[in-house]
């Protein structure tokens, strides 16, 4: 790290960790589109799930485990409450009210925020990175320091892009996915199990949020409140790219990633205003208002015709 | 005399009855003020203080439909607005050395709250259902932000928040300065919770809020039949967010201070307003004060519960007496907004007054002679409708 800080390799340095951060918002907002597109909700309580699965890694790397196999054992466990979730109270509650099911989600995030406080603890905890994460663990690009862990996340959000690319394209459960979040009844009356395709399409965003988590607690700190400002950020980002479009999902999950990093690097103004991270969010409610109304389905996002 | 008993809207037998109920919790309240301990009075102003904000928040989500939260915002910005009239950060004319009176600051905040309530309302214009959702919550954070702001350190106070505030009851009350002012805070927030309940009941009987229930019940239709959207949402998004931050203001005179991290102000606070609303009842009149009431109460039991379990009469026996359980209400409050939103859609007071119909019903005065009367009580369409999708035909004039 005692290279000449050159304007361009600050830049590059900024740009990266802005990447790096804006691919777990990337991920987290990926899985929010997945479940918006299949049921039309919102989870709120996605972010709690990576949190609990977070410290699931963290008990069983105290336990031994690998880090790896921890995380994929964590993934399971995503899987499981996602899926838990969908079943125990979104499908019930739909069938007899489907404004409620937002309320209900409240509810999950609610439980789930403080039984992990029941769980684990209010103490925060440190968890061990998948990648090399010591002090002198960074490659140079363009003369910038950059750290091994922070490639590492865009690499993790680059690869689950392969994997869901390839699942939705190229496998019959995928084809069945996009054909339920398509129209559900439609894909019920052709023979597919729309119950269960439901099922997956939750596990499977509860897995993508423990996966972002498990990226985003080594250098966060892991604590009860570790996915409350990233999900708020993660929600941001799936509303700027439209809340159905998984490529918008990703987009904004880079800019807003972005967004943070220059904020935090560079500290431009308006006027007498200096914008510091602190101002983090009135920056982020601005660029959302300014997007929205203008495409109030987002960039990406496809709008919603309405017969009357 | 077969069941259930008919009695005219606005006959005697009708009045007997509300006069029977409200003061029944008028004498409550005043017995509270006279025989109950300081924590217990504390805790039902708490309660009372929640209502007020709830019955704006009412307005918006219970019966024009649109789901805010960002309530905690407008909590948040009447408590600052207090804050920093009372103690003079901010220069006024009229007022010497700019320190207001308390008691002055509330109709400050009202507009105050209105007029950004009608700015936060114009993306509801665009934006249904989440997405205005989370444009509301991202503005709670950035609300948040922009009080704990290091360069507004002199008008907000910055992260350390403002201190010492006080509102001592005017000698004209007869109340004894400090040693009653638990008695005058209760009987403010009940003052106040009366004067939001009847503004909300005008406004639901007048023209807007005939437009609001057509908004929620369909936006279309309503716009087809001549409800203007833009003001509806806009003009009822400011009276909500107003009502709201005096609420946030009576709050923040009864702590003595302001932080911007004091949870209700922030997006836990928006989620208590939702809970108290949803478990209480959405688009009900009394749904706020019952939501607030239970909210209030079951969260100190199980803050005592989750301190001392092993003393709990329930689940006593199988702790011991060095566990802790914190986060206990957490829990509990997010179980219960789900089984709520299952199996009791129209909250508690939905339901005691479908309860209440099969013994008593109330029959409104039709306004013309020629038109039919309507049963009141039973929501119409008990399966499809659900939060702020309550059929209100008793609120409102019967059509002929």
């Amino acid at each position: 790290m005692m290279l000449a800080a050159s304007d361009l390799s600050l830049f590059v340095e900024r740009f990266i960790n802005g990447l790096a951060d804006g691919s777990i918002y990337a991920l987290l907002a990926l899985a929010l589109v997945v479940i918006f597109r299949s049921t039309g909700q919102l989870n709120f309580a996605q972010g709690e799930i990576g949190t609990m699965g977070a410290f699931f890694v963290s008990t069983l790397t105290l336990t031994g485990l690998p880090v790896l196999l921890s995380i994929l054992l964590a993934l399971v466990l995503g899987f499981a409450v996602g899926a838990g979730i969908e079943r125990v109270v979104v499908r019930p509650i739909e069938l007899r009210n489907p404004s409620a099911v937002i309320v209900a989600l409240i509810g999950v995030f609610l439980a789930m925020n403080q039984l992990t406080a029941l769980i684990w603890g209010i103490d925060a905890r440190s968890l061990p990175s998948l990648f090399p994460n010591e002090a002198d663990d960074f490659v140079t690009i363009l003369g910038a320091p950059v750290r091994i862990a922070r490639l590492g996340t865009i690499g993790v959000l680059i690869v689950v892009l392969i994997l869901l690319y390839l699942l939705f394209t190229k496998t019959k459960i995928g084809l069945a996915m996009r054909a339920v979040a398509n129209n559900q009844e439609s894909s019920n009356l052709v023979g597919i199990r729309t119950g269960f395709i439901l099922l997956l399409g939750w596990g499977l965003s509860g897995s993508i949020a423990v996966l972002a988590a498990a990226m985003l607690a080594p250098s966060a700190g892991l604590t009860g409140s570790l996915m409350l400002g990233p999900f708020l950020l993660a929600s941001v980002a799936a509303v700027l790219g439209g809340l159905d479009s998984p490529v918008g999902a990703v987009v904004g999950g880079l800019i807003v990633g972005l967004v943070q990093a220059f904020l935090v690097g560079y500290h431009p103004s308006i006027g007498s205003i200096e914008l510091t991270p602190d101002l983090l969010y009135p920056v982020m409610l601005v660029i959302l208002l300014g997007v929205l109304l203008f495409r109030p389905t987002g960039l990406f996002g496809s709008e919603k015709v309405e017969r009357v | 005399m077969a069941l259930p008993f008919k009695v005219t809207r606005g006959s005697w037998q009708h009045w007997a009855g509300r006069v029977v109920l409200f003061g029944g919790v008028g004498l409550f309240i005043f017995r509270a003020a006279s025989q109950w301990s300081r924590s217990g009075q504390g805790l039902l102003t708490d309660a009372l203080i929640i209502a007020i904000a709830v019955t704006g928040l009412n307005l918006i989500t219970g019966y024009t439909g649109q789901l805010s939260l960002g309530h905690a915002a407008f909590f948040a910005i009447g408590a600052y607005v207090s804050a920093m009239l009372v103690t003079g950060k901010v220069t006024t004319p009229f007022f010497e050395e700019n320190l207001w009176t308390p008691g002055w600051t509330l109709p400050v905040v009202a507009v105050t709250c209105f007029l950004v309530g009608c700015v936060v309302g114009i993306p509801a214009l665009r934006l249904k259902g989440i997405y205005l959702a989370l444009v509301t919550i991202v503005f709670v954070e950035a609300v948040r932000s922009i009080l704990k702001y290091d360069e507004l350190v002199n008008v907000t106070g910055g992260s350390p928040g403002i201190k010492g505030l006080s509102y001592l009851p005017p000698s004209w009350t007869g109340l004894d300065g400090r040693a009653d002012l638990n008695k005058w805070f209760l009987y403010l927030a009940t003052f106040f919770l009366v004067v939001a309940s009847l503004i909300s009941s005008g406004l639901l009987r007048s023209r807007i809020g005939r437009g609001m229930v057509a908004t929620r019940d369909n936006e279309t239709a309503a716009a087809v039949m001549g409800v203007h959207l833009a003001t509806i949402k806009t003009v009822v998004f400011g009276i909500s967010a107003a009502i709201a931050g005096v609420a946030g203001s009576l709050y923040a005179l009864k702590l003595t201070l302001v932080e911007p991290d004091v949870p209700k102000f922030g997006l836990l606070g928006s989620v208590t307003l939702i809970v108290a609303l949803v478990v209480g009842g959405a688009a009900q009149q009394w749904g706020p004060f019952v939501g607030a009431m239970f909210y209030v109460f079951v969260d100190d039991y199980a803050r005592e519960v989750g301190e001392a379990p092993d003393k709990n009469f329930f689940i006593g026996w199988m702790v011991d007496s060095t566990t802790k359980i914190n986060g206990l209400g957490g829990v509990l409050f997010g179980v219960l907004l789900i089984l709520f939103a299952r199996f009791v859609p129209f909250g508690a007071v939905g339901t005691m007054r479908m309860g209440r119909a099969k013994v008593v019903q109330v029959i409104p005065v039709p306004p013309t002679s020629k038109s039919t009367a309507v049963a009141d009580g039973e929501p119409t369409t008990v399966l499809s409708a659900g939060i702020g999708n309550l059929d209100t035909s008793n609120e409102s004039e019967p059509t002929s």
